[in-house]
């Protein structure tokens, strides 16, 4: 019985290699030729390099803004996803310990927000951010972002559900107010919950594409995502130097992942398994 | 007096999220159903009501019927294509081998990075020219001549299914695994005493049971496909033609680029309404089946 089972599982790690090499090679093929000349990568785009250099890197860095446009995108990451998780979690309190007409009509009222794509907002969203004069500037994106805090805000709702309700009637006898309940007892139990959306709202903010390219249009404004798009155009004959450039972008994905790979893991599972 | 005040405070904690969600979600939507009526073009603040026309003009709009076509096919097409290969990666993935875990993070590392960067990768690999990576294999081992990959309508369409297809797959392997792992042992026990072999164990019970997790994948890759933008865009730019044009690209082109407000603002109502009926439709049948099944 042992035999068969261990020969199995053998079997299975020869026969998954060719599927993880093919799943793989696409990071390999950019990876690689970031080391190459320009001739050696349009020769042989597959091979390890014929003479390894390294100026590659060197050129990116000084020939585009591209530390710039990480701060950029930290700072609209960080600023949009704290405001993100700390709107949704106030928002989640009333609906959860003061449920009344008032708050059950905001929350079918919030519902309604996952039904709606971006995309059908568009136009009307493109005249209103130019009439609030947020076109081109990193705050006018933030705040855009922090209307998103509804999926946050009901992923909170169904986490604060689970915190008993003892908890907050003994703060209340204890003279504690409203505010004060939520700062020193609600949102430090929220932490798992909190975590969770943090990663998932940095990811796609991070990456976000669609609302940079449309609302920012200065260089030294630039997200990475948008500088990767327009160093598209401008290296479209130097294949290693836009190499190089998208493998720098994705050195703080790749240290991401590896950091919150078990909490992004746990996250899909918790909420999959409550969809 | 006292329980007044309470209960403001509390409203009080509401107002962030109604205010931001009120001025760009809401107030954007029912004005973008407002200017679908209209010919409103950005530029003069005189306009007029023109009735169903933006909605009629969809209909005859290359770009426009074309974008739709597109999105549905990619959604639909990449839907199955990652429910098909999703699952056994799971099954796969659940087994105890020595490199499991290296083969789990090579499958999920593609759903992190962004899907624009990840189209630009697989543009090098698929460009259609001689010197494109895919073609220089095809070359050199079956001795082909290169294969417009991104230039053929038909074939620029399964370029970036197959792409956004590489892209998600680990990630609803991990959203299975979930499931998989949360079946008990002992439903495998009771039905080997039974005589059920692997494979009748995999049909009776781990498919039945997976059924959740493909109503909530298959939701996600409905919404997501609808939403489709980066991968075609970062490809094939919409080319040939308007072959691979997302809804999204059409609604930024019409609206943003060209000023057609009313037309585009059309299209972006009647998404909204494509979206919604899908995930309702899906929804329900879904559940059905997994009633059915259980």
């Amino acid at each position: 019985m042992k035999k068969t089972s261990e020969k199995r599982l053998w079997i299975l790690d020869i026969l998954m290699l060719p599927a993880g090499i093919i799943a793989f090679f696409p990071f390999y093929m950019i990876i690689v030729n970031t080391f190459k000349t320009m001739q050696d990568a349009a020769k042989s785009p597959m091979a390890l390099p014929s003479k390894w250099i390294f100026t590659n890197y060197i050129q990116v860095f000084e020939d585009t803004s591209v530390i710039r446009s990480f701060w950029n995108t930290l700072t609209i990451t960080v600023c949009s996803v704290a405001l993100i998780v700390l709107i949704g979690a106030m928002a989640a309190y009333p609906v959860v310990f003061n449920a009344n007409r008032i708050t059950r009509f905001a929350m079918l009222y919030l519902l309604a927000g996952f039904m709606i794509p971006f995309q059908a907002t568009l136009i009307p969203l493109f005249q209103l951010m130019s009439d609030l004069h947020l076109i081109d500037k990193l705050y006018g994106l933030i705040t855009l972002y922090t209307s998103g805090s509804v999926f946050v805000f009901f992923l909170m709702m169904g986490y604060m559900r689970t915190i008993p309700r003892e908890l907050t009637e003994a703060a209340v006898i204890d003279g504690c107010s409203v505010w004060g309940i939520f700062w020193r007892i609600i949102f430090p139990l929220l932490k798992p919950i909190t975590i969770t959306s943090t990663i998932f709202q940095t990811m796609w903010i991070w990456n976000d594409f669609l609302a940079p390219m449309l609302f920012l249009n200065s260089a030294s404004k630039s997200t990475l995502v948008l500088q990767i798009y327009k160093a598209k155009g401008e290296f479209t004959v130097n294949w290693p130097m836009f190499m190089t450039l998208t493998v720098i972008t994705l050195v703080p994905i790749f240290i991401f992942f590896i950091v919150m790979q078990k909490h992004i893991v746990k996250g899909i599972a918790a909420g999959a398994v409550k969809g | 007096m006292i329980k007044f005040v309470r209960q403001l405070q509390f409203q009080l904690f509401l107002l962030p999220i109604l205010a931001i969600y009120s001025l760009f979600t809401i107030y954007p939507l029912i004005k973008s159903f407002f200017l679908s009526f209209t010919n409103f073009d950005g530029y003069t603040k005189i306009y007029d009501f023109v009735g169903l026309k933006n909605y009629a003009r969809i209909f005859v709009d290359d770009a426009i019927t074309s974008a739709i076509t597109y999105t549905l096919f990619f959604t639909f097409g990449k839907a199955i294509l990652v429910t098909i290969l999703a699952i056994p990666l799971a099954l796969i993935l659940d087994q105890k081998f020595l490199t499991r875990n290296i083969q789990r993070a090579i499958f999920f590392f593609p759903s992190i990075p962004s899907g624009l960067l990840l189209a630009y990768i697989w543009g090098f690999i698929l460009a259609p020219i001689g010197s494109g990576i895919l073609n220089t294999v095809l070359r050199e081992v079956f001795n082909m001549g290169p294969q417009p990959w991104l230039s053929d309508p038909l074939l620029a369409k399964l370029s970036t299914i197959v792409v956004a297809t590489w892209a998600v797959t680990g990630w609803h392997a991990v959203l299975y695994l979930a499931f998989l792992q949360s079946i008990p042992k002992d439903y495998y026990e009771a039905a080997s005493i039974d005589g059920a072999n692997r494979l009748q164990q995999i049909r009776f019970i781990t498919i039945p049971l997976l059924a959740p997790a493909m109503t909530v994948s298959v939701m996600l890759l409905l919404t997501g496909g609808l939403k489709v933008f980066e991968i075609p865009f970062a490809l094939t730019k919409g080319g040939p033609g308007y072959e691979t044009y997302s809804i999204t690209q059409v609604i930024v082109q019409r609206g943003i680029s060209e000023t057609q407000y009313g037309l585009a603002s059309a299209m972006s109502f009647v998404f909204f309404l494509i979206v919604l009926t899908i995930a309702i439709f899906q929804v329900t049948v879904m559940q059905r089946r997994e009633q059915d099944l259980q």
